[in-house]
């Protein structure tokens, strides 16, 4: 026997099919979202809650190639010249790291050469992460790239083949994120390859997108 | 029915929040430049004419700024770029028998027009000198040669001058 308060009283007129439907989609409901996050312990679940920052070392300076001869063919930078950015945040948690470079320098960054040869540059990405407490390029991880896309998956901080560390401490008054962040380094490097093109500045840009997992 | 409604409404919202919070994430953007030179070139017009010097003359003197002898070369490079000039302020020339050599100051004037009377002389380092929109740069070639202990005959000798992009 179900027993409504007064106010309910339309509710009582409808039919005892109608009740049991919408028992049977609310329940459904629950345990559809349930079955979602039920089938793995996830521990990025939460990392929204959690701030993951991006910092360029050097703002300054761009990844700059400096003056170049035409004609001149290949010129790398190494990760040693590479463009340095730090990630810092929850150490237990993974980060997905994208970097994406446009494939030519242009002229005065002039759209129209992008189908021009006498003013564009190709350009080659290459990136690396050292994700051991350390700005130290001996410790980087060289990250794959594909059609200029460097992408990655790596915890904050390394962890080797040890299992996921604890799940990461809920924020509460009086959280201190310091005492859960470690930093990763980015290296953002490549080369370039110098044709028979007009003299000039070229410039081209490289977006990094960064999430945890 | 209207908490029921406000029920499932709540659920499905948590259920979106979460969903879009999971897809969070942070973009920079960092810019890669290069500036592309061209290579420079040095080409020679006209080189330096000492024309037939009379007997017993001491010195000779060729004036870079308004002497037709005077060499004259053309420097291209990138248009504005910057550059300096290096070379040698005395040079030997040799005579071609191997009866000694005689001793040659080099004066050198410039312009960024082609106008040698308008050119200026140079120092022997200079620096923050441009090319000019068209990517040149005038030189003229002068100089003083010493005779004094000179043997008649010919001499030879060659003049150097360094131009690097600063």
């Amino acid at each position: 026997m179900i027993s409504f308060p007064k106010h309910t009283q339309f509710i009582k007129n409808r039919s005892p099919l109608f009740f049991k439907g919408s028992w049977v989609l609310l329940l459904f409901v629950f345990m559809n979202s349930n079955k979602v996050n039920a089938q793995e312990i996830n521990f990025g679940d939460y990392s929204s809650l959690y701030a993951v920052t991006l910092t360029d070392l050097f703002p300054s300076e761009d990844l700059e190639f400096g003056m170049v001869f035409q004609n001149e063919g290949l010129k790398s930078k190494t990760i040693l010249d590479a463009k340095v950015l730090s990630i810092e945040g929850v150490k237990y948690l993974d980060v997905l790291v994208d970097i994406t470079a446009d494939d030519y320098l242009l002229l005065d960054g002039n759209l129209a050469c992008l189908s021009d040869p006498s003013c564009r540059i190709p350009f080659t990405l290459e990136g690396s992460y050292a994700n051991r407490g350390a700005n130290d390029t001996n410790q980087a991880t060289q990250m794959t790239v594909a059609a200029n896309i460097a992408s990655a998956q790596f915890p904050v901080l390394y962890r080797g083949t040890n299992p996921p560390g604890p799940p990461p401490t809920p924020v509460y008054q009086g959280y201190n994120p310091a005492l859960y962040n470690e930093t990763a380094y980015l290296y953002i490097y490549g080369s370039l390859n110098i044709g028979m093109i007009d003299a000039g500045t070229y410039t081209a840009d490289i977006t990094i997108t960064i999430s945890y997992d | 029915m209207r908490r029921f409604h406000f029920l499932l409404f709540f659920t499905f919202a948590c259920y979106v929040t979460a969903f879009s919070q999971e897809n969070k994430s942070i973009t920079a953007s960092i810019n890669v430049s290069a500036e592309v030179i061209q290579s420079i070139e040095l080409i020679t017009v006209n080189s330096l004419r000492f024309g037939d010097l009379q007997p017993g003359q001491k010195e000779l003197y060729i004036n870079p700024i308004n002497d037709i002898n005077a060499g004259y070369m053309i420097a291209l490079g990138t248009p504005g770029a910057s550059f300096r000039i290096t070379y040698l302020l005395e040079q030997q020339l040799t005579h071609s028998e191997g009866k000694g050599g005689i001793t040659f100051s080099y004066e050198i004037s410039a312009n960024t027009e082609e106008n040698q009377p308008t050119s200026e002389l140079l120092k022997q380092n200079n620096r923050n000198i441009e090319f000019n929109l068209d990517g040149r740069y005038y030189f003229w070639i002068g100089g003083r040669l010493n005779l004094e202990n000179a043997q008649p005959g010919n001499y030879q000798g060659d003049f150097t001058i360094e131009i690097d992009y600063i």
